[in-house]
């Protein structure tokens, strides 16, 4: 069917403007082919995202799991992609484009698409949807996260090894609770090899504003940090004026090694690829429920990618040796005593944080020096 | 000198003001099959994502409806500032401004279920979206200060407002820190107008506009014919008082109707404040404008087919896989086209048989009435 | 500490280049008298055309002239509208801005999201490794240098020379400049074509050197601020540069600030440039013996020669 309307589509093209008869005759063979020309056996998945794809970042680690997708059931799915769509009104529309193409799985690649996904799969009670990073559920619509703050508290380990200054900058995005408790997990991570380590944090208000992150980075430096933290850059920004200005950078979502082969410290990598693949199969055989997905080192949905070599071979087992004991469920990096930024017990001893609590988490801990943005 | 001159017409060409639309969309066309061509796509699979498939279903009509309201709702407005030559390119901002009063209001009655909360919305945004407008004129009036660069940057100042407003004191307190308010109660919002679409009975804001703008205009209304007189240039431009009441007038219908269209906004397809809130409502309604001719019937037409566009380029993104800039330059090319076009409306152009001497002695007195007049209008 | 103005101050002098390039271009095209407002769309358009054509060639100057060269053929289109066609300039310039931004976006596609090797810094012996001068002054990039140098051109050429009268007298009435035989639109074609250039060459300076990196929506507003800029320094180069300098200079602060742990909200901070220049404006207009002083009396009327 679908063949049928390229090849139609392919015809049309030699039509000339001259010919208004056949013109008219094309129009209307058109009109009639273009109603939800869906092929049946196929899945088709319409995925939606936020920013250009690009070649590091959300997007394209998004993009990524689709591939996996593609490469794990060929032919038994199909994909269309669109990018860059902002998450306003016009959003909703890409979404219904997609059901009315025939899509009965949709992808939401970000926070701001919630409410109109849930109304969709209102709408739509056939298609099933995962959306990222968002909370609100239905029986077709699930979620999912990854547990960044685990590889955020090895990332923190190594920033806690190098630094010189005892100075750590983080060119962050928004104050949402998963951010927080990166920039927690990471503080804590660094404190657990360097007791002396502070946290500068500026808050950037926005996803994508790589020269502001860059100017962010480089304030940081000069304020004495010898190592940046980029939080959810989709662009290697910050990770490129470390390099310039020789300083150690650890960044999210992406590997950015090659955009600094000498000052990585090391990236938090993220992958949907597992869960994409178990999601398209329910979808399949028709088990799809919607759950909420956080994906931790277990399950293989986060880890850490290309230490950089001027960390000695010692440190480097200490990170191993941790991360292994995070992926065994024998270490969480919310675990008691934790002090929160105004000297007050957050954490007891002997206490872990509870998975709701860290989904809500809105206190910074002590060692960062700036405060949350009212 | 070319074999041809453009002279000005006595009276606009209603044939030409008929024409210069249908002839900017043929030539639009005609570039545009060029560039699908080269973009590797079918100009014809793209046209028909563009103008046809809207219109193929329920639910594409009513999105081409519910886009349509906001353009139409602002061009109305705009058009007859613009008709006084007050340029207020700053509606975007008195929109921001009027969704921000009526986000503001509904939230603080977030369990009201009264019929009230609706109608004090849309005048606390007409009212913030004329407020916002007022500054521009006040500087104007009373500083001589440019109304198109302070309404210009009035907007940007709106967007940061916003900004501050949902990451700060606006912002949902059970929303994850997420910069955005809470979801308004079902009394905040408009009613849907037709089952199975998002169009709701805002529409009828933008329709009771372009009535009213159509009776001040057509009846020729004293307050109309104030407003034309007082900026036209030869005209009694140096009668501060006319001028000054043409420019209150001017911005502050304009900012209402922005500010109107920006409740239309929160209070139907988003039903919340976020910090995205208008796709460029108020520069595209700018476009809308001059390409209804800034006539009360060509602006609903305009707005119509600017909808059209921009719902059949997110149709084209997921059904023939155009790249997300070719709306935008598809949008453009129309534009351009249609802003050369206009020139005929205006204008007649005059085949020369041998080029003429320059007879510069007569032009010297009419230039300095217009130097005197040009200064007046926009200083 | 010294770090810390370091800085502030070299970040300032890149950070305000590319605002001054595209603003000596729209100070120009303002003052033949053609209000043009694509500065968004053409300062885009440059910089995805540069950031292609430097990393295809790999030459930073190919780069920089076709940016140039490109932004230059989007505001002919502008030029051709706007005094060809007669279309409300306004209007016009919103239309061309849109299509340059469209554009930008399809040049830059297939580079979203890539680095490219920034501009190499002057080294200038020992000046540039005075402490604190050498490294505010003395270690730019040469764009930046040029930036100043058409500062003071721009400055020099409206003030003190035969062309800078006639642009002048284009701007104040285009009426009596043709009366007494000046090309009024040949003039105004000119000035909007440098305008288109100068812009290209700023937008270039962002992906080139400032960032440097291609993403869609890079220039993020900049055009405008060119805009609100040549009001803001009363149509006169120095003070236009003065502005940049300032502009570049608080929006660092502002980050500057948030990592020191103030909490000013950074929504007041992104704000201020407009609300500072809405001020200016308001105060240099109530005066009309400054306005006329250097305000293009005719800027933003259309123009139609009469015969």
């Amino acid at each position: 069917m679908k063949s049928l309307l390229k090849n139609a589509v392919f015809k049309f093209r030699r039509l000339s403007w001259r010919d208004p008869a056949g013109l008219l005759a094309a129009g209307v063979l058109l009109l009639g082919l273009s109603v939800n020309a869906v092929a049946a056996d196929k899945l088709k998945i319409g995925y939606i995202y936020p920013s250009p794809v690009g070649d590091v970042g959300w997007a394209y680690e998004l993009d990524r799991g689709r591939q996996a997708i593609e490469a794990e059931f060929g032919d038994q799915v199909e994909s269309i992609v669109v990018e860059n769509i902002p998450e306003g009104p016009d959003a909703a529309r890409i979404m219904n484009q997609f059901a009315a193409e025939g899509a009965k799985m949709i992808m939401l690649g970000s926070f701001g698409y919630m409410n109109d996904g849930l109304k969709l799969a209102k709408r739509y009670p056939d298609i099933k949807i995962i959306h990222a990073s968002g909370y609100k559920l239905a029986d077709n619509m699930g979620n999912f996260q990854t547990r960044n703050y685990e590889s955020a508290y090895v990332a923190g380990m190594s920033a806690g090894y190098v630094t010189k200054s005892n100075t750590i900058g983080m060119v962050a995005a928004y104050a949402i609770p998963e951010v927080v408790g990166i920039i927690n997990a990471f503080t804590l991570g660094a404190q657990s090899v360097n007791p002396d380590v502070t946290m500068k944090v500026v808050w950037l208000n926005s996803w994508f504003d790589p020269s502001k992150a860059q100017e962010s980075a480089r304030s940081l430096i000069a304020q004495q940090s010898d190592v940046i933290f980029s939080i959810y850059q989709d662009t290697p920004s910050v990770v490129t004026v470390a390099e310039e200005e020789g300083v150690y950078v650890v960044n999210t979502s992406s590997d950015m090694k090659k955009y600094a082969p000498k000052h990585l410290l090391g990236s938090m990598q993220i992958s949907w690829k597992n869960h994409f693949i178990e999601q398209t199969r329910a979808v399949l055989d028709g088990s799809f429920k919607g759950i909420a997905y956080w994906g931790g080192m277990a399950e293989g949905a986060v880890s850490m990618e290309s230490w950089s070599d001027d960390l000695t071979a010692e440190q480097v087992a200490a990170l191993n040796a941790k991360i292994t004991d995070i992926t065994d469920g024998k270490f969480h990096p919310f675990t008691g005593p934790i002090t929160g930024q105004d000297n007050k017990v957050m954490i007891a001893e002997g206490e872990t944080i509870s998975d709701p609590d860290l989904l809500g988490i809105s206190w910074l801990v002590k060692g960062v020096e700036t405060k949350l943005p009212k | 000198m070319t074999g041809f001159k453009i002279i000005p017409r006595s009276q606009s060409s209603f044939l030409a003001q008929l024409l210069v639309p249908v002839a900017a969309i043929v030539l639009t066309l005609l570039a545009g099959s060029v560039f699908f061509t080269l973009l590797g796509k079918s100009p014809l699979a793209s046209f028909y994502a563009f103008f046809i498939e809207p219109l193929t279903s329920r639910y594409g009509i009513g999105e081409v409806l519910l886009k349509m309201g906001p353009l139409l709702l602002i061009a109305q407005g705009l058009a007859i500032g613009f008709r006084a030559r007050v340029w207020n390119i700053g509606a975007e901002g008195q929109l921001l401004l009027g969704a921000i009063a009526a986000g503001a209001i509904a939230l603080q009655f977030e369990l009201s279920d009264s019929v009230w909360l609706l109608p004090s919305m849309i005048l606390a945004g007409t009212l913030a979206g004329a407020g916002w407008a007022a500054i521009a004129a006040f500087l104007r009036t009373r500083f001589n200060a440019n109304e198109i660069l302070v309404t210009f940057m009035l907007s940007s100042i709106a967007l940061q407002l916003l900004y501050y407003l949902v990451s700060g004191p606006l912002r949902d307190p059970m929303g994850m820190s997420f910069p955005q308010s809470a979801m308004f109660g079902d009394a905040a919002m408009f009613s849907p107008l037709l089952s199975g679409t998002r169009v709701n009975t805002s529409l009828f804001l933008g329709l009771v506009a372009t009535l009213l703008a159509w009776i001040f205009v057509q009846r020729s209304m004293p307050g109309y014919k104030l407003l034309v007189s007082g900026l036209a240039p030869g005209a009694a431009g140096y009668a501060g008082f006319a001028a000054n009441r043409a420019v209150w007038l001017g911005l502050l219908i304009g900012g209402a109707a922005a500010g109107m269209a920006g409740v239309a906004e929160v209070a139907g397809p988003l039903g919340l404040l976020q910090r995205n809130i208008s796709p460029g409502y108020g520069f595209a309604a700018i476009i809308v404008a001059f390409l209804g001719g800034l006539h009360p019937i060509g602006i609903v037409f305009a707005a119509f087919f600017m909808a059209l566009i921009y719902v059949g380029g997110d149709m084209s993104l997921v059904s023939v896989g155009l790249p997300n800039a070719s709306t935008t330059i598809f949008q453009g090319m129309l534009l351009v086209f249609y802003l050369a076009c206009y020139l005929f409306v205006n204008h007649r152009i005059q085949r020369q048989v041998a080029s003429g001497t320059v007879a510069s002695a007569e032009v010297g007195g009419s230039d300095a009435d217009h130097t005197g007049s040009g200064a007046t209008g926009h200083a | 500490m010294l770090d810390s103005l370091v800085f502030v101050l070299a970040g300032t002098l890149a950070a305000a280049t590319p605002l001054i390039l595209a603003a000596m271009g729209e100070l120009v095209v303002e003052k033949s008298g053609v209000l043009n407002l694509s500065i968004e769309g053409m300062m885009a358009t440059g910089a995805a055309t540069g950031f292609v054509v430097a990393t295809q060639t790999d030459s930073t100057v190919a780069g920089f002239a076709m940016a140039a060269l490109a932004a230059m053929l989007l505001s002919l289109i502008f030029a051709i509208l706007a005094l060809g066609f007669l279309a409300s300039q306004v209007a016009t310039g919103l239309a061309v801005g849109i299509l340059g931004l469209g554009v930008s976006v399809l040049i830059g596609k297939d580079f979203e999201g890539t680095t490219i090797k920034p501009l190499e810094k002057v080294d200038l012996g020992f000046l540039s490794d005075l402490p604190l001068l050498g490294e505010v002054l003395f270690a730019q990039d040469v764009v930046v240098y040029l930036g100043i140098a058409s500062v003071v051109l721009v400055s020099f050429v409206l003030n003190r020379t035969k062309l800078g009268l006639v642009i002048r007298a284009v701007g104040e009435s285009p009426e009596a400049a043709n009366s007494i035989g000046y090309p009024v639109l040949l003039v105004r074609t000119c000035a909007i074509a440098f305008g288109g250039a100068m812009a290209g060459l700023g937008g270039a300076h962002l992906t080139l050197s400032y960032t440097p990196l291609w993403a869609e929506g890079l220039v993020a507003g900049r055009g405008w601020i060119v805009v609100a800029l040549v009001v803001f320094g009363t149509w006169q180069a120095p003070r236009i540069a003065i502005g940049a300098y300032l502009f570049g200079a608080v929006s660092l602060i502002e980050l500057f600030v948030q990592g020191q742990g103030f909490a000013i909200p950074s929504q007041l901070m992104s704000a201020m440039p407009y609300i500072i220049t809405i001020v200016v404006l308001a105060a240099i207009s109530r005066n009309p013996r400054v306005v006329r002083l250097n305000y293009p009396a005719s800027l933003g009327l259309p123009y139609l020669r009469s015969e």
